[in-house]
């Protein structure tokens, strides 16, 4: 075979081995192709995520939220009023290891699971008291019989609950055996129950009233989240290699209120309104003169219906908008003798039968004054004294009624135009019918100057009436005092004024005089020898019934059968002279024949928590100082064994040291010194025998 | 490099394995040090990450004690704040059926000179 024809042959060969590796490449990638078709196939017509594989490909690590503890609302004396803290509730997995137990054929383990059950019911109805141990026991083994997974055992259990019923019989072998069931909600804990609640407020689910709600932002926190593995011991640890983001626990919210003060207003108010179920409604507020800090603010509701029993239901302090009657001629008395109208108090003015011109209603109480004093003129203290409506229509329409401007400035300076800025949202916004307002007639002039046609919050009243306690600068009401956290203030909100001046000091005392003489010769004597001397005044008003509640009548103020509604209101401050606090109650009633005056309920109430601020304020304690000295022993007592020794000058402390200190036992008559004994000085003596001293 | 090299190379491996002589023929004697050195850092790497995952265990276990006495310390806390209130004092005076109330005068101190 020549040189070439081999070369040709080798070409062909390589050829043909080339033919058969690509043969074979292309026959592997047409396999591959149709295996990956026919897979393709399989796993959209039929296939199912095997649990392995979903494992193989599940992260090693897991993200785990942590969520904050909310903040406390604590007392201004640091008392809690509001606590966070987890609650559980129970419940069983009643199946758990049946058809295990049914699978293996022997009914004694069965038998053993239910005679558990029954010993379980028995520790469940010892520590719930609720059913008998019998219905704990039909309720977990129908519960078992049934096939229920989840039967509830106990909701909103605490933590030293909880740790006791995983100590009962069966639930003490865990979820797997037991049953056992537990799941975690964190609640607030409110200790006081309903003291302040209103005030305090409430967490629910995405509702927050009060506090709660104003101080959310503070009181939340943030949550935390880290990523967690898990060991070889099958534990999950934080991942260090991951992220984190530490939690932050709420902060504290401390507020003004004393609960001290809080209990007594709340139960002085009770005490009045509690067996009346003609009140609808009773509130109390507490301010501290010289600051604005809120110390107590009740708010008793019976709603609706008469029957119901008091309770926070809502804040009327800070929403009943509505004219506030008598209390409110403190404000045209400040307004006048600020404006130099009223020089004195006993300036006078005619009686004019109780009538003043201009469209207004004849004041018939008048008339009973001129018969009782046969006077033909009154003094502008005497009118405020017995509150009088004539006396101030008369000086409002004499003095402003060519330019009631004049009035509406000082009311507005007085804020009581405005909702102005409180710690807690919602205040209720004024309405006064000011001159040019839809609500302007000529009588408004009149009736704004006793408490008609301007409608406040019973917050505005006692704000203003602290303003003259505090001789003219009005305080801004304040609840909360500061933002800290873990005992470290963070924020503090110091006590600022709304109006620096709404009067001069002279007018704020000439009007504090007035307030005076109320309770002692006017409306409120209830409160003249309460233990304080208390300033103040009384106020009744008719309450405008809804259109629903008038059911038809024209008179906005009574329903078609004359029934009205009424607020009585006692405001005012005391010690009178050095004002400490400022305290407003009023009372409110359901539609009734009935009458409620604040110089009654109202006064009575204030007279009750006065009587025991008194007491427990601390500001009246009075102290003692040593005035003697009791001389000191200069030399010991010279003592001879077996002989009474000679007390006679001893104080009973020293006298009963020393015979006690020889075995001697002592009985004594008198206080003071030793003026005699028996046995006397010198006489032999035994141990445990006993020497009588006489002590003048 | 022909498959009968690899072959060969294949087959004396083995019998070294075999024979027990695969790490002096390879001459690892040379590098001992390093290899002890090696195992070393495994050895101490392995140690300290089941000392770690034991620290981080530890520290799960404390603060899931921490978190249950802050809420053993609420509840205690919101059970005594409830009885620390005049109402609930005078209430339970009266469930005891002792006399005494409230203060009704302010209290006299008494302070040194």
């Amino acid at each position: 075979m020549s040189k070439k024809q081999s070369e040709i042959k080798d070409t062909i060969e390589n050829r043909d081995r080339i033919h058969v590796v690509m043969f074979f490449l292309s026959m592997l990638f047409l396999f591959l192709g149709v295996a990956i078709l026919l897979r393709v196939v399989h796993i959209q017509a039929s296939y199912t995520v095997d649990e392995r594989v979903i494992g193989l490909f599940r992260p090693s690590v897991q993200k785990h939220v942590e969520p904050p503890v909310r903040g406390k609302i604590l007392a201004t004396d640091g008392r809690p009023l509001a606590i966070s803290a987890p609650l559980y509730d129970i419940y069983m997995d009643c199946t758990v290891r049946k058809q295990e137990y049914a699978e293996t054929g022997k009914d004694s383990l069965e038998r053993a699971w239910r005679e558990k059950a029954r010993e379980l019911s028995v520790y469940l109805s010892n520590e719930f008291r609720d059913k008998s141990a019998d219905a704990y026991a039909k309720a977990i083994l129908d519960g078992r019989d049934k096939g229920s997974k989840y039967l509830r055992i106990q909701r909103n259990i605490d933590l030293s609950t909880l740790e006791k019923v995983k100590s009962f019989p069966l639930f003490r072998e865990g979820p797997y055996t037991g049953g056992f069931i537990v799941e975690k909600h964190e609640e607030r804990i409110y200790p006081y129950d309903s003291l302040a609640r209103r005030v305090i407020g409430y967490v629910k689910e995405q509702n927050r009233i009060g506090l709660e709600s104003s101080f959310d932002s503070e009181l939340h926190g943030r949550e935390g989240y880290e990523w967690r593995r898990v060991t070889d011991n099958k534990r999950w640890v934080r991942d260090l290699d991951s992220a984190q983001v530490k939690v932050q626990d709420g902060n504290d919210i401390r507020t003004t209120l004393n609960v001290d003060f809080q209990d007594i207003a709340d139960r002085a108010l009770r005490a009045q309104i509690n067996e009346d179920d003609g009140v609808r409604a009773g509130i109390c507020i507490i301010l501290e003169a010289k600051t604005g800090a809120i110390r107590a603010m009740v708010n008793l509701s019976r709603g609706d219906t008469p029957q119901t029993t008091l309770w926070e239901r809502e804040n009327l302090c800070l929403r009943e908008v509505g004219e506030q009657g008598s209390v409110m001629k403190t404000v045209t008395l400040v307004s006048l003798v600020e404006d130099g109208y009223v020089k004195t108090l006993d300036q006078t003015l005619p009686t004019n039968n109780g009538f003043v011109p201009g469209g207004y209603n004849q004041d018939v109480h008048i008339l009973d004054y001129q018969r009782e004093t046969g006077r033909r003129d009154i003094t502008v203290m005497h009118g405020f004294e017995i509150s009088s409506n004539y006396v101030f229509t008369w000086l409002a329409e004499n003095y402003y009624g060519k330019k009631p401007q004049e009035m509406f400035d000082h009311i507005y300076s007085y804020r009581f135009g405005e909702a102005f800025d409180f710690d807690i949202t919602g205040m209720g916004t004024p309405v006064v019918n000011r001159p040019g307002t839809p609500g302007w007639s000529k009588t408004t002039l009149g009736t704004t100057a006793y408490g008609y046609s301007l409608s406040v919050t019973p917050l505005h009243v006692a704000t203003f009436y602290n303003g003259i306690a505090n001789k003219g600068t009005m305080m801004k009401p304040y609840l909360v005092e500061s933002v800290e956290k873990d005992g470290k203030v963070l924020k503090r909100f110091e006590p600022s004024a709304l109006n620096s001046s709404i009067c001069s000091p002279a007018t704020a005392d000439t009007v504090t005089r007035a307030l005076r003489a109320v309770v002692n010769e006017g409306t409120a004597t209830r409160l003249r020898s309460a233990k304080l001397p208390v300033g103040g005044k009384t106020g009744t008003a008719r309450v405008v019934l809804s259109p629903k509640e008038r059911g038809g009548s024209s008179d906005p103020y009574s329903d078609i059968q004359g029934r009205k509604k009424f607020q009585g209101t006692f405001v005012g401050f005391f010690p009178v002279d050095n004002p400490k606090y400022t305290i407003l109650v009023t009372v409110y009633s359901y539609p009734s024949h009935r009458n409620f005056y604040g110089g009654t309920k109202p006064a009575m109430a204030v007279r009750e928590i006065v009587d025991k601020l008194y007491a427990l304020d601390g500001t009246w304690d009075s102290e003692i100082r040593p005035t003697a000295s009791v001389p000191l022993m200069e030399q010991k007592a010279e003592v001879e064994k077996g002989k009474v020794p000679d007390l006679k000058g001893y104080g009973l402390k020293d006298a009963l040291y020393t015979l006690e200190s020889m075995g001697l036992l002592c009985q004594y008559t008198g206080a003071g010194h030793v003026v005699g004994q028996s046995p006397a000085p010198g006489t032999a003596c035994k141990n445990g025998q006993t020497v009588k001293l006489t002590l003048k | 490099m022909s498959a009968k090299t690899i072959w060969t190379a294949f087959r004396n491996t083995l019998r070294a394995l075999r024979n027990g002589e695969f790490l002096l023929r390879i001459r690892a004697d040379k590098y001992y040090m390093h290899i002890m050195y090696l195992f070393l850092l495994m050895w101490v790497t392995i140690l300290l990450s089941l000392q770690v995952d034991k620290t981080l265990t530890q520290a799960g276990d404390n603060q899931a004690a921490i978190d249950q006495l802050r809420i053993h310390y609420a509840e205690k806390e919101a059970a005594l704040v409830k009885l620390h209130s005049a109402s609930a004092a005078e209430a339970r005076l009266k469930e005891l059926g002792v006399e005494l109330t409230l203060p009704q005068e302010p209290a006299t101190l008494i302070k040194k000179k």
